[in-house]
């Protein structure tokens, strides 16, 4: 129940949020540096870093629950044990991705900015 | 319309035979997303440097820009059949959902089209 409202919510938050900022980000890049200037200073705001951070849940969590279906679609991972296993495990292993993806980045470019 | 019995009330408004093809297709973009969406993370996070320099520089080779088109009208597909999914699930009026469809129709082949103008830009210099 709850892996699948999470699979709409973060799918259908990265369908507007994410795509309104990847049409920023390129048309940014294309426009110059002195767009990409003002692009690069708001996502590096507190609410730019949310948005970021954000972002990369939305999109490990809709992974795993996405590869958590194409399982179930072909008709495996229906016993009650196993499919509780996976959605319980589905959104922890995203979680653990997202803050193992953003220390990796912290740690490698010391820190924020 | 049948005559109230049954099997009148709801004969010809079964299945209308395209949700499979919707089904599958967001399946198949969805495999598509994983490859295209995998390759773009660790190329991100590979690059390292996020200067508009370093950004343009990458993304302008023939392989970068290719993979970033690909990945634009695949994400934007896939997109658009999940909020197509949503407004028919939670819009019931339907002068209200074919408003709401076709404005989300516009803006994702607008956005894509934009979005691979602009890669298209940075590959060719201008």
């Amino acid at each position: 129940m709850l892996v699948s409202i999470l699979h709409r919510a973060t799918g259908d938050g990265m369908a507007v949020v994410g795509l309104a900022l990847l049409v920023w980000w390129l048309g940014a890049l294309a426009s110059g540096p002195e767009a990409y200037e003002t692009f690069t200073w708001f996502m590096t705001t507190p609410i730019g870093y949310l948005f970021m951070v954000g972002l990369t849940w939305a999109f490990f969590t809709h992974m795993m629950s996405g590869l958590r279906h194409f399982v179930l679609d072909i008709g495996a991972g229906y016993e009650l044990d196993t499919n509780k296993m996976w959605s319980i495990l589905s959104p922890v292993i995203a979680i653990v991705l997202t803050v193992g993806l953003w220390t990796f980045l912290l740690l490698r470019d010391g820190g924020l900015g | 319309m049948g005559d109230g019995t049954s099997i009148g009330r709801v004969r010809g408004l079964g299945s209308s035979h395209h949700g499979a093809h919707h089904w599958l297709t967001h399946r198949f973009t969805a495999i598509a997303n994983l490859v295209l969406m995998s390759w773009f993370v660790f190329s991100l996070v590979l690059l390292g440097d996020y200067s508009h320099a370093s950004v343009t520089g990458w993304i302008s080779q023939p392989r970068s820009s290719v993979a970033m088109m690909l990945l634009v009208a695949n994400v934007f597909w896939h997109a658009q059949m999940g909020l197509t999914v949503l407004i028919e699930d939670y819009v019931h009026n339907s002068g209200t959902k074919f408003g709401a469809l076709t404005l989300l129709n516009l803006a994702a082949v607008g956005g894509g089209a934009f979005c691979i103008f602009n890669v298209a830009t940075l590959a060719f210099g201008a």
